[in-house]
């Protein structure tokens, strides 16, 4: 049986879960009605724990589902994914990574979610799946990248801390090198990767520009990367930012960070971690945004999502697996269990609903987001197909220029050639 | 001796036949799950070989595509700069792990106390060499502020980024390469054990010193064991995948400087959605060893010296 007229049938979860098992149609079930559905994501125990707290709330309201997850680190889970796609054995709801969102759904791998009812995302939230006009996933949660600073040190050293909602670039730099002066050169004032692509975007949409474009092209040019490079430069020049190679990626947890360690007062990170990043810090965590956000010529930050949830087109138990994530965005009892481990719920009545009883810490993350949610920002486009290359493309030259080997007009040409290389492709 | 080559051509009797072919039975049974193994390795072998002339990402079924993976692998610069790594690598690493080996072998062949404590002491970091854990204790080693540098710091030198920077991240996997040289040493000291002390004390007499009696009777004695660490030290070099990957979480940086052969095949397979130029590069790199370890054998005929 085609599983887009069974969809089309279904037509609307609240009907489907009102219906309950009973609900007609074909499937290879077993034959006591029992589903078994295979759930993958990528994090660690905490939102491990708090995910299964979902599920166990899941398959008490839905007799004879039951969910089987797996996850992993971050890195090794593209792979396996991939890997299990090539098997023939697709796991039924996955987390799925955004720069691999069109990999997967331009080559069918993905069901087309018509049969959700998305009606309690904004606008944003529901741009961050489109593929065209299809919609192939929905946003885990809604985050965004922030700037921490450690008022520990700090206060330690007595900076002030510049005004969070309009400090410039500069405003960046003379923090950083006042922390870093004030302590001897024991603290550097800043630090964050000048290649992980959320950090760039925002710097590419305050000038004016899109990283992509709508239309999966190249909008960044040379002289925005050049910008950048020279940006991150002065800072180590300043010594407000630590010298070439002494940022490392190999610490990403919260707990291996460089702000934790207090060797660096100040970094980016993505805002749903914040509520670990503070745990690993001490709990002095003060929130801001991103810099330069009221001095470019537009915003630059965004709402996005660290994953979305997408489901096999070859799944098995599609109808259960739509109720499942249907549970997972529109229920507030599902957001209650996980809070803003994935972000905060992409259902902004559910975000309001659970808001209150929430820990103080993802409150602060919250309300980041509840107040991004209602300013107007630029929207982010779908990462093209090749969008992994170009990454690490970005990060080999963005080493080159750290280490002088190439300079930053030199490393801007050769990505901006790299880069439209691998779209072309 | 193989129980098959006990088995004369044409058998005499008919009662000895049956119990030959008894015993040929227990050995095929025996080899039983070396052939279902075989099964898990000849089958994926060939699926890569008909892999590599199809364009395959992993998720829609292979199109055949000739030779164009191949064709594309000449243009790849990446291709070029990770060939380079993996030989700067082999070129450096194998002489030099091979050399310690062989000196620490002969120390340890001195007769010292306590040689299996010794012994087990350098053959250790040959056990966990590649393994994740201590490439991560390497890292921390070698980190910025880790304790290599701390000790150069405390002699006045400053150390260098020896993980992040990408003029020294490779010299990194040199030095660790090097330092889990047990696995040779182990076979070197074997090899050592088979020389008659005889020789070495009919040339003492004749007034030989320690350096000639190494070039003239430990250097031909062990050629054929020298020979076997080499091809087999050049063929795991080639196939180095893990130190990289680790080391650079999985990205071949800083700046690909640790961009290992294997390290990019993998990149290009399943993270870039290649499998069809994936499993390309991995024939270009079985014939590469293939020929390296052929030309290895024909010229170990003027090097290498049976003593039997």
């Amino acid at each position: 049986m085609d599983r887009r007229a069974v969809l089309l049938a279904a037509a609307g979860l609240g009907a489907l879960s009102a219906c309950g098992r009973g609900f007609g149609g074909g499937g290879d079930d077993a034959p006591d009605g029992a589903v078994v559905l295979n759930m993958v994501w990528w994090g660690d125990n905490t939102r491990a724990q708090k995910t299964q707290a979902a599920l166990d709330v899941f398959q008490r309201k839905n007799a004879g589902i039951t969910v089987r997850t797996e996850y992993q680190d971050s890195a090794p889970y593209k792979d396996k994914l991939a890997t299990r796609f090539a098997a023939g054995d697709p796991p039924d709801l996955m987390a799925m990574r955004m720069d691999s969102l069109r990999e997967y759904a331009d080559r069918g791998a993905l069901l087309e979610l018509t049969g959700l009812n998305m009606d309690g995302l904004g606008e944003n939230a529901r741009a961050l799946a489109a593929v065209s006009d299809r919609t192939y996933g929905v946003p885990s949660g809604l985050n965004s990248i922030g700037f921490v600073v450690n008022r520990t040190l700090t206060d330690q050293f007595g900076v002030r801390i510049p005004d969070g909602d309009t400090w410039s670039w500069d405003d960046l730099g003379t923090f950083a090198r006042a922390v870093t002066e004030a302590s001897g050169g024991k603290v550097y004032g800043t630090g964050f990767d000048l290649f992980t692509l959320a950090n760039l975007f925002v710097f590419t949409r305050q000038r004016g520009e899109d990283f992509f474009t709508e239309q999966g092209a190249l909008g960044i040019t040379a002289g925005t990367v050049q910008a950048w490079f020279e940006l991150a430069q002065r800072m180590r020049d300043e010594r407000g930012m630590p010298p070439a190679g002494f940022m490392d990626e190999a610490g990403a947890s919260a707990a291996q960070s460089y702000i934790a360690a207090g060797k660096l007062a100040s970094q980016i990170i993505p805002t749903n971690n914040f509520l670990s990043y503070n745990a690993a810090a001490g709990g002095n965590l003060a929130l801001l945004r991103m810099p330069g956000e009221t001095q470019g010529v537009r915003r630059g930050q965004s709402i996005d999502t660290p994953a979305l949830w997408s489901i096999a087109a070859q799944s098995k138990h599609p109808r259960e697996t739509l109720r499942l994530l249907d549970f997972l965005i529109n229920d507030p009892e599902a957001s209650q269990a996980t809070g803003t481990t994935r972000g905060v719920p992409p259902n902004q009545q559910v975000a309001a609903a659970i808001r209150p009883g929430l820990a103080p810490d993802d409150q602060v993350a919250t309300d980041y987001l509840i107040g991004l949610q209602g300013e107007t920002l630029p929207r982010s486009f779908t990462y093209p197909p090749g969008g992994s290359a170009i990454a690490s493309s970005l990060e080999t030259i963005a080493t080159e220029v750290e280490f002088r080997r190439q300079t930053p007009a030199e490393g801007a040409a050769a990505f901006i050639a790299e880069a439209k290389k691998a779209l072309a492709e | 001796m193989s129980v098959l080559q006990q088995t004369p051509v044409t058998a005499p009797a008919s009662a000895p036949r049956r119990r030959y072919r008894r015993q040929d039975r227990s050995g095929y049974l025996f080899l039983l799950p070396w052939f279902l193994g075989m099964l898990f390795t000849i089958i994926p072998f060939f699926a890569s070989l008909y892999l590599a002339f199809t364009d395959y990402n992993l998720l829609n079924p292979p199109e055949w595509i000739g030779l164009d993976n191949f064709r594309e692998m000449l243009a790849d610069e990446r291709l070029m700069r990770s060939l380079r790594v993996t030989v700067i690598y082999t070129v450096v690493s194998v002489p030099l792990s091979l050399a310690a080996a062989l000196g620490v072998a002969m120390v340890l062949q001195q007769g010292i106390r306590g040689l299996p404590v010794y012994r087990a002491i350098f053959y250790l970091p040959s056990l966990l060499g590649s393994s994740v854990a201590v490439v991560i204790l390497w890292r921390y080693l070698f980190g910025v502020d880790g304790v290599i540098n701390k000790g150069l710091a405390w002699l006045g030198i400053a150390g260098p980024a020896w993980t992040t920077d990408p003029s020294h991240a490779l010299t990194t996997l040199i030095i660790l390469h090097v330092w889990t040289f047990g696995s040779p040493m182990v076979i070197f000291l074997a090899g050592l054990r088979q020389i008659p002390a005889a020789y070495y004390e009919a040339a003492s007499v004749d007034g030989a010193g320690p350096w000639r009696r190494f070039r003239s009777i430990t250097l031909p004695l062990l050629s054929p064991i020298i020979f076997f660490n080499l091809v087999q030290s050049l063929i795991a070099s080639l196939q180095t995948f893990t130190q990289g990957f680790v080391m650079s979480g999985g990205t071949g940086g800083p700046a690909d400087s640790t961009l290992f052969y294997n390290l990019y095949l993998y990149l290009r397979g399943f993270t870039q959605f290649d499998m069809g130029y994936a499993s390309a590069m991995a024939w270009v790199l079985f014939v590469l060893i293939a020929v390296l370890t052929a030309v290895n054998f024909l010229a170990a005929r003027w090097w290498v010296f049976y003593d039997d």
